[in-house]
């Protein structure tokens, strides 16, 4: 987990160290001044010079595998993105399976779309 | 179809980038690198967010 802003490391550190929300945090604060980082995955609001809040998830191949974006003032669900983090690591693992929308770890019933199951997937998922 | 976007979308290879960092850890500056998390096979999330001292 990195977090990303158009902030100087320097204004990351003072930050970190004045909000007693984040004493705990553990991940990399990363800094784009520039704003290219930003631009590359299309989060750059160009009118404020600000990033938008965006979350992207990347395989250990290096592939894109998820992209959402909220504007300024809608907050994320940390609870939904560990689901899709888990979701990935598990499909890596599972490339035949698909995770439904309320999976939520290893071990939660998957599909294995097949021509048995076209149509039957409300049968499928009460297994 | 006119390409909508010129950005990354899901599915493609994310060209390999550099950021500098603050390391709350070790409470320390250093750099962030996808080649290297890649290198140890590290699953990553990118987390944009508008700035500093505002609400995540």
């Amino acid at each position: 987990m990195i977090t990303v802003s158009r902030d100087t490391k320097f204004v990351h550190l003072a930050w970190q160290r004045d909000e007693k929300a984040l004493a705990n945090v553990r991940y990399p604060m990363g800094s784009d001044p520039t704003g290219a980082v930003c631009r590359l995955f299309g989060v750059l609001d160009e009118k404020s010079g600000l990033a938008l809040r965006g979350t992207y998830i990347i395989s250990p191949k290096g592939v894109l595998m998820n992209s959402e974006m909220n504007f300024f003032n809608l907050g994320r669900n940390i609870e939904e993105l560990l689901r899709k983090v888990r979701g990935n690591i598990h499909l890596a693992g599972h490339p035949a399976e698909g995770v439904p929308a309320q999976w939520k770890r290893s071990g939660d019933l998957t599909l294995k779309p097949s021509a048995k199951m076209v149509g039957k997937v409300s049968e499928a998922m009460k297994k | 179809m006119t390409e909508r976007c010129g950005c990354l979308q899901v599915g493609q290879e994310v060209p390999d980038l550099e950021l500098d960092m603050f390391d709350p850890v070790k409470c320390d500056f250093g750099s962030v690198s996808l080649k290297k998390l890649k290198a140890a096979k590290k699953w990553t999330v990118l987390f944009f967010y508008p700035a500093d001292f505002t609400f995540v």
